[in-house]
């Protein structure tokens, strides 16, 4: 059985020798199912993956290529995306600045919860947006929690809890649990505060570690993209990434032609397709062109700060100079360039 | 060979279930499709900062528009309708940097200048600063001896030019510009102003880099000043949050309750 399986189907001579008919027909249809599948491809149908044009099919890796067929894929990108959305679109392939070392800064008193960072990024970058619904940033409510005595006791053995590793059934006080889903009237709730998180570029990052393919690298200005072509989907950089940054396109993305931001980056802002891991590029697409993150101008309260950590007169080194900051997960040695302030 | 042949069936029997609920799982709810498209938006105050969403260029509007909140999410153009932030103290090292603001006067222009009433005439000139009820503009502070700033240290005409009601004035009897609240309010609250100053403290929008071009946020275009003790920025909608995941039901789990009962 195992012979037979790994034969090519189409020579005549062999197929007494062991194969019957059955497995005969079943591969022989599947080859013409092959055939007609790179058919389509070839003639250009308007089937979810005859999409992808026969050269993009066989692209190299991004960072591979040369500048000449950097050029040619991203002249691919922008027919394809300009036929599919019915308006220009335009692809930039712009390099990392010389110099320049993108560092954030997220206040986190400051921070109120309304979600508005959450859907300006949905509307800059191009994300799905409804099955699969992706978005890049995630708040999390947290709950500053009440100190009481009548709960010092609860537990069990009755009466004893606090001395038995306390409080088994009852928190005392903060659970630092959070809520994802909250959807009250009004943003801020007494008693509670927020914490974005997003993907924290970090200096050593472990979803680039993983990468089986190496389609996802660090840029020398700090930022780690993803060359979505690349891409096989194996999803190992979800797993690996501790700060539940990275997304993944669980069917074709449905992103209406109306809503589509037609200035898009290579290893940004352009459509991805079924199957391909994004996240947070700190808006590439626009910091490598001088302008703020999407994020960064949407936020009402002003609690997110971005700039050059080279630059010492930066928003972000003022910051790192006069305000407590932190990391998250610093233990991890993921050495994020996403800072959290408190002023 | 037959128990391979079963197996190998059963395999695809499988196989073939598991795609099918897995099409039969896809069916998720589709936005509405012919929603009006919010036009009418706010900035970061919801009473303030309001700006009409038009096209600056074909398909690239000024400002796109949350379709639930009416809060500005996205700008097109940083710089629409901006004047320059002006003259600024020396120690400021803003002064290598393209500053605008959006100008607040234009209101009085389109609605009408304080002065039309407040002109001495109308209105007298009050004899001194001296809290008292006050008739109008109880939209603003409904109750004239409970001004919310300063904790009943201030009042009114401590930051409203008494002679020239379209101004602001500072202890020092200097006009400022409504445009420019930053220089009245720095006057007290100079740690804040400092970090304002610098870009740590407050919103702007534009480039980041170093010398470029940014809209700063005045100190009133996100705190009310009339209300301020009571809230420093005024409780805001939500963005709708995110979908649940295929299966969830509901998302009870997070809550603290949960499990308790």
């Amino acid at each position: 059985m195992a012979d037979t399986n790994s034969k090519i189907p189409d020579q005549p001579g062999e197929k007494d020798n062991g194969t019957n008919r059955r497995d005969f027909l079943k591969e022989t249809g599947l080859s013409v199912a092959a055939l007609t599948g790179a058919a389509t491809l070839l003639t250009g149908s308007q089937e979810a993956e005859a999409r992808v044009t026969w050269a993009e099919w066989f692209q190299k890796s991004y960072r591979l290529m040369t500048n000449e067929e950097q050029k040619d894929a991203i002249a691919r990108l922008e027919e394809r995306h300009s036929q599919e959305f019915g308006k220009k679109v335009t692809v930039d392939g712009s390099p990392a600045m010389k110099d320049v070392l993108f560092g954030y800064a997220l206040n986190i008193k400051k921070c109120i919860g309304c979600r508005t960072c959450v859907h300006a990024c949905v509307k800059e970058n191009n994300q799905s947006r409804y099955n699969p619904e992706l978005q890049w940033i995630r708040v999390i409510k947290m709950e500053k929690g009440e100190f009481l005595a009548a709960n010092m006791d609860k537990g069990y053995p009755k009466d004893y809890g606090i001395e038995v590793g306390g409080n088994a059934y009852e928190n005392a006080g903060v659970t630092l649990e959070g809520e994802h889903y909250y959807q009250p009237e009004t943003v801020p709730e007494k008693d509670y505060f927020y914490f974005p998180i997003q993907c924290m570029q970090c200096e050593k990052p472990p979803c680039v570690k993983v990468c089986p393919v190496r389609s996802t690298y660090r840029e020398p200005d700090g930022i780690v993209v993803i060359d979505y072509n690349w891409c096989i989907g194996c999803r190992m950089c979800i797993s690996a990434c501790p700060y539940w940054a990275r997304r993944s396109n669980w069917g074709e993305p449905n992103l209406p032609a109306e809503e589509m931001n037609p200035k898009t980056h290579y290893l940004g802002n352009r459509p991805r397709m079924n199957g391909a891991t994004e996240k947070c590029t700190f808006c590439l697409q626009r910091v490598r062109n001088g302008r703020y993150p999407a994020c960064v101008e949407a936020c009402p309260v002003g609690a997110r700060k971005f700039g050059n950590l080279l630059d010492p007169d930066s928003e972000v080194r003022k910051i790192l100079a006069r305000k407590g900051v932190f990391r998250l997960k610093a233990e991890l040695n993921t050495y994020p360039k996403f800072f959290y302030f408190i002023d | 060979m037959r128990n391979i042949k079963l197996s190998r069936n059963i395999f695809y029997a499988l196989l073939a279930l598991l795609m099918i609920t897995e099409i039969g799982y896809s069916q998720d709810a589709q936005p509405a499709q012919d929603e009006e498209l919010v036009k009418d938006c706010y900035e970061s105050r919801e009473d303030y900062g309001y700006v009409e969403r038009r096209d600056i260029e074909p398909a690239l509007p000024n400002v796109i528009c949350s379709q639930t909140t009416s809060r500005v999410l996205w700008w097109g153009d940083p710089y629409d309708g901006t004047i320059p932030l002006g003259d600024m103290p020396l120690e400021a090292d803003y002064s290598h940097e393209e500053a605008v603001v959006t100008p607040r006067e234009k209101q009085l222009k389109i609605f009408m200048p304080c002065t039309t009433c407040h002109n001495g005439k109308t209105v007298p000139v009050p004899k001194n600063k001296e809290p008292r009820l006050i008739q109008f503009h109880q939209d603003i502070v409904p109750n004239a001896l409970q001004l919310m700033h300063g904790k009943g240290s201030i009042w009114c005409l401590d930051c409203h030019s008494m002679t020239n009601r379209d101004k602001l004035i500072s202890f020092r009897a200097e006009e400022i510009s409504l445009n420019q609240p930053q220089k009245l309010c720095g006057k007290c609250h100079g740690e804040v102003y400092r970090d304002w100053r610098d870009g740590i403290h407050g919103k702007r929008i534009g480039s980041w880099t170093k010398g470029g071009k940014k809209r700063w946020w005045v100190c009133t275009e996100c705190h009310n000043p009339h209300t301020v003790d009571a809230n420093i920025f005024l409780p805001i909608k939500p963005e709708p949050a995110p979908a649940l995941p295929k299966g969830m039901k509901s998302a009870d789990h997070e809550h603290k309750e949960y499990g308790h009962q």
